[in-house]
């Protein structure tokens, strides 16, 4: 009976019309998902604030220009309550960004996947039951 | 299940979790049991019991904890599959969410407690809600855009309250005559009366309603009416009545109930019940308004989207 029930809830996973709400608000009006972009740059300035954070960035192009573009994260309140601080992403700290263009064509994009430069994670993850209040 | 199996899974969350409704409070100065401090009511439950449920109100320990490790995995934002679409959806990292990974400590597949199948009691027939702020058009200005995307009032700040995907985050503070709830979404603060005072005039409309409580033993019952038209909690604005009951079953627990009237929305009262756990925080002022640069975002996205339409 159980081995069922685990069955039909891993067929729920697959089937729930339910999906979670990501976000503040919707990306989809903001960025372009026909619009991927990979960025590698160093951090300019950081803005922990709500509803969502920005992570500025300068982008050196192929041609030796520097490109500043503007990265949007998620709101910071969680991150402080793990004990991430506004020192966490000095100035000058190289990061790879994997995320979507704005729809208008402006230098700014999502922060969809955004790494260290050698692939660690920027900050620890959200879903981790240790870091969960209440617990 | 048989009747029995349910009552023993119920007896035995119940004594595991530590809570009753036979605990003593501690009290404040001014005598009444004390609800203050700062509370979390993140939890993975679902609002509604999921279709593949029907009939099955409790998990047992092993079918919950499959249940959380699914549902964890199902809401990890770090997956990338499922399409360019679904990809931006999820916005960014997981490291930004915190959604929990637990059920209730009762055990319950739903937070709906009444009806008994968990499930919300809709009027039928109901058109669906257009748009993002139910216009059906692109946004021209911020009045298309939606309540929370506004910094206006978040879906779940209540009241009634839930759970959303981060910042589950309440602070209760109690003062001789009043109770206040610091709403971290989006730093919403309700001020209650605790005493006999009628609620304001019914043509007096506020976006969080107008409450009123008193103490029924060690529980707060909180009566909040007089909502305005724009708040849209499972299509009941206006004409929603609501009750809110808050008791301290354990040291760490406060158990959150309420019970949602309508004849408008729904066919029947329907009550949910939330356990609020506390938690060190600390809340965390969320000032929206300020740093909302996704709203000029969003429109310049709507400009985009016509020009681009235009062009073809």
């Amino acid at each position: 009976m159980r081995k069922g029930f685990v069955t039909m809830l891993g067929l729920a996973g697959l089937l729930m019309a339910a999906a979670p709400a990501w976000a503040h608000h919707a990306f989809a009006a903001e960025f372009d998902a026909q619009k991927p972009v990979k960025l590698r740059g160093t951090v300019a300035k950081v803005e922990f604030i709500n509803p969502h954070s920005w992570i500025h960035i300068d982008v050196k192009e192929a041609d030796g220009k520097v490109t500043r573009w503007m990265v949007e994260g998620g709101s910071p309140n969680a991150l402080f309550r793990r004990g991430v601080t506004k020192d966490a992403l000095p100035q000058g700290t190289e990061i790879s960004v994997d995320g979507y263009q704005a729809k208008d064509g402006s230098n700014r994009a999502n922060g969809r996947d955004i790494t260290f430069a050698d692939g660690k994670k920027l900050f620890v993850g959200g879903s981790n039951p240790d870091e969960q209040p209440g617990k | 299940m048989s009747r029995n199996a349910i009552l023993l899974v119920v007896i035995l969350a119940g004594t595991l979790a530590g809570q009753s409704k036979n605990y003593t409070p501690p009290r404040t100065p001014d005598g009444q049991p004390d609800l203050q401090g700062v509370w979390t009511n993140v939890t993975i439950t679902p609002l509604e019991r999921p279709a593949n449920l029907a009939g099955k109100e409790f998990f047992t320990a092993a079918e919950a904890r499959q249940y959380e490790k699914e549902t964890v995995e199902r809401n990890n934002a770090d997956r990338r599959d499922g399409g360019a679409q679904a990809d931006l959806g999820r916005a960014y990292n997981d490291a930004w969410y915190d959604r929990g990974t637990k059920v209730v400590d009762t055990l319950r597949t739903s937070l709906v407690v009444d009806p008994p199948d968990g499930r919300i009691p809709r009027v039928a027939a109901q058109g669906a809600l257009v748009g993002p702020g139910g216009f059906g058009r692109p946004p021209e200005g911020p009045e298309d855009r939606s309540l929370p995307e506004r910094c206006i009032l978040w879906p779940t700040a209540g009241p009634p309250m839930l759970p959303s995907f981060y910042n589950n985050n309440y602070q209760i503070v109690q003062a001789p005559g009043y109770v206040m709830i610091l709403v971290e979404m989006i730093h919403d603060a309700r001020i209650i009366p605790i005493d006999s005072r009628p609620h304001v005039d019914s043509k007096v409309r506020q976006w969080m309603g107008d409450s009123r409580g008193h103490w029924e033993g060690n529980t707060l019952v909180v009566e909040t009416t007089n909502f305005n038209d724009k708040t849209r909690f499972q299509r009941s604005g206006a004409n929603m009545h609501l009750v809110e009951r808050f008791t301290r079953t354990a040291p760490d627990t406060v158990t959150y109930e309420f019970t949602v009237t309508d004849p408008s929305a729904f066919t029947r009262p329907w009550s949910a019940q939330i356990p609020m756990k506390r938690t060190d925080g600390p809340i965390i002022e969320y000032a929206c308004n300020e740093g909302n640069y996704a709203m000029e975002g969003m429109l310049a996205g709507a400009r985009a989207d016509e020009k681009k339409a235009a062009s073809k």
